[in-house]
């Protein structure tokens, strides 16, 4: 596909642009938080800037989404679907880690037997526009242990790659394609890859947090009843910080809203860690603990995924290390479960 | 072993309020004095420490006090202590054993588990209070706005001192300019209650500016306060940190989570958010020691502590009661007084 050079400094103007033409989502500074927005005029789109505070994850599968109307009638009851018709529109500004959720959401979301049609409409008109760590932003980031790497594509429609001067664009897709008359520039040839190439391998060297995320799972298989999973817990809050924030996780509720005889039908995220997540009917709680529950966000992650779609649902992003307020950290997690 | 004997004078710089902690814990884990020391840990991140459960005199060398402990352990310890009763109602009355939870509190901790005393969550001699002089904790926010947002790789804490490094910068900022907005003008720095004090009591804080941002706020229109609400609300997303870190949040089933009847929709429809924290907000009416562990959790930086902080000024102005500052002063909506004061209840047909 198409590789071109575009000048550093043009690139905010480019993307004001893209938002002027349409529906454009990408960083911006909202009080303390850098947060992913629609870009409205006046706004500043970030480039130079570490990672979001929240997964962009929440434009293909909102926090809450409505999924179907009702009305209670003489007749009995009438269904409405709620399938809004999707918008085109423009991701900008995701890191490859972020990029590379989609992919696995995709594997869940998007299946032969089960495809999600409110996740696909959105995810099949947004174009994804990725841009490469030159620099890990973080040094809790391990994207390079989880199948990722700082200038990976997967997920992503065009890549830009930050070259100093200027900007390497790759149109990755049918998609990115399409977008190509905002990226206008000059084109580039092969030295453009060899640049590229080294500064994958610097990046990649400076990411120091590794961690064997894909020595686990065997471990994984044979120790469901191991007494490490006493220890992990204790000060868990459970809360759902590490959840929300996650780029993969996935975990969802459906709740009725009802005034009257109309009623609506809602998805909502929910988190493995809220201990109502597994509550039944009978009272019976299958996970009474926040240790079964902490061993089903590990074991979700790094093994029933692997199980089921051959990928870990972990991107490497850092956020649930950062953001859990007691400091339980994967990556600690991950080693400790390597050495069981 | 006279714990008093060990007790000295001296003991005034935090490193050494440190040293003398594992020395008691140590003590306290060997004599069976308690069954497990919630204390804090130093966490994997620069700047963290966590909480950490030392069941074990050996396991006492990894307690850590600093200014980066932040969080108010109190509520481990009623966690703990429920999980053991619930645990013993299984158990036949002659094997039940009793579980003694020890905890490394400051301040605002001793006053938590004032309030949990007074709300008969358990009884004073399943706890033992190991008291440590405090001088506030960072306020990570405060810290990040003065190296530009820059991600802190190192940090280390010297005196007064904090010594950050980012990817391209170093620093050293006064402790003064970057503790949290509580702890700056805290009037309980040093322990309401203990079995063990270590160290010498802070120094006071600046209490008297305790309402400054209150103040301010209530200043402002009515229609300027319940913007500053949305705008704060909006921020939400709904992850419950603030809830399940509150000491004084211990319901077994929050009315968030009940589902029959709902009294609030799990979705993040803005009605539903502010209806959550509007209810968690009255339920912490003369119960909030201002221990600002629901604002350093938040993942989103929404403003809790202004609203929780004109509810404390209302409870005091009155009833003249700060939560948990004494076993013996009952909060004001744990008990009865024929005088309460009642002309601020709003009555329909007055305001006709």
């Amino acid at each position: 596909m198409e590789k071109r050079y575009i000048k550093k400094d043009s690139l905010n103007g480019r993307v004001k642009k893209m938002a002027e033409a349409g529906l454009v989502y990408a960083p911006v500074k909202d009080g303390d938080n850098v947060l992913f927005q629609v870009l409205t005029p006046g706004m500043e789109p970030l480039t130079a800037y570490a990672n979001s505070k929240n997964a962009p994850k929440n434009f293909f599968f909102p926090h809450t989404e409505k999924l179907m109307k009702y009305t209670r009638t003489e007749k009995g009851m009438a269904f409405s679907g709620e399938l809004a018709e999707a918008r085109d529109a423009v991701l900008f500004g995701v890191r490859p880690c972020d990029a590379r959720s989609f992919v696995l959401l995709d594997m869940l979301f998007d299946q032969e037997k089960y495809r999600d049609p409110y996740y696909v409409a959105r995810r099949e008109k947004t174009t994804v526009i990725c841009l490469a760590c030159i620099h890990p932003p973080y040094t809790s980031c391990f994207c390079t242990s989880v199948d990722g790497g700082p200038t990976d594509a997967a997920g992503a429609d065009i890549l830009l790659t930050d070259l100093g001067e200027r900007y390497l664009v790759e149109f990755l897709t049918p998609k990115g394609e399409k977008l190509e008359a905002h990226f206008a520039g000059e084109k580039a040839g092969d030295e453009a890859d060899a640049q590229k190439q080294a500064i994958t391998a610097q990046a990649e060297q400076e990411i120091t947090s590794r961690i064997p995320a894909k020595e686990i799972k065997p471990i994984l298989d044979a120790n469901f009843e191991h007494p490490f999973w006493n220890t992990i817990h204790q000060k868990c809050l459970a809360c759902g910080t590490c959840t929300y924030l996650c780029p993969t996780c996935h975990c969802f509720d459906i709740s009725d809203e009802q005034k009257g005889d109309d009623g609506i039908r809602l998805r909502n995220w929910d988190s493995c860690m809220f201990p109502l997540f597994t509550l039944e009917t009978s009272g019976h709680n299958p996970r009474p603990t926040q240790k079964e529950r902490w061993r089903q966000r590990a074991m979700h992650k790094f093994k029933y995924y692997v199980d089921n779609f051959s990928a870990i649902a972990c991107v490497g992003c850092g956020r649930c290390v950062m953001y859990c307020p007691v400091n339980i950290d994967i990556r600690k997690i991950v080693t400790d479960i390597s050495k069981l | 072993m006279d714990h008093e004997l060990h007790t000295s004078e001296e003991i005034k710089t935090v490193e050494n309020v440190e040293k003398k902690l594992r020395e008691e814990a140590k003590l306290l884990l060997a004599e069976k004095k308690v069954d497990v020391l919630v204390g804090y840990e130093a966490g994997t991140l620069p700047m963290t420490a966590t909480p950490c459960f030392i069941t074990a005199p050996e396991e006492a060398d990894r307690l850590v006090w600093n200014a980066f402990c932040v969080q108010n352990l109190a509520k481990f310890v009623q966690d703990l202590i429920s999980l053991h009763r619930q645990s013993q109602q299984r158990v036949k009355p002659e094997a039940r054993t009793r579980k003694v939870v020890g905890v490394v509190a400051r301040g605002c901790t001793t006053r938590s588990l004032v309030i949990q005393l007074q709300e008969r969550q358990f009884n004073r001699d399943d706890i033992f209070v190991v008291g440590v002089p405090c001088g506030g904790y960072v306020d990570k926010c405060k810290v990040a706005a003065r190296v530009a947002g820059q991600e802190i790789r190192e940090a280390s804490l010297v005196g007064d001192q904090l010594s950050v490094k980012t990817a391209g910068e170093a620093k050293t900022l006064p402790l003064g300019e970057i503790l949290a907005d509580n702890c700056l003008t805290c009037r309980f720095n040093n322990p309401v209650i203990s079995d063990l004090m270590i160290g010498s009591p802070a120094p006071a804080m600046a209490p008297e500016s305790e309402y400054a941002g209150v103040e301010a706020h209530e200043k402002l229109s009515l229609a300027e306060r319940w913007s500053y609400f949305e705008k704060e609300m909006a921020k939400c997303i709904r992850c419950n940190a603030c809830r399940q870190v509150c000491p004084s949040c211990y319901c077994p089933v929050c009315f968030a989570e009940q589902s029959q009847p709902q009294w609030v929709g799990i979705s993040e429809d803005e009605t539903d958010t502010q209806v959550f924290q509007i209810m968690r907000l009255y339920h912490m009416v003369g119960r909030c020691v201002d221990c600002g562990s629901c604002v350093a959790v938040c993942p989103m930086g929404v403003d809790l502590r202004t609203f929780l902080k004109k509810l404390d000024k209302d409870v005091f102005e009155l009833f003249g009661n700060r939560a948990g500052s004494s076993l013996e002063d009952l909060p004001p909506l744990s008990q009865f007084k024929e005088d309460d004061r009642e002309d601020f209840i709003y009555d329909p047909q007055k305001a006709k």
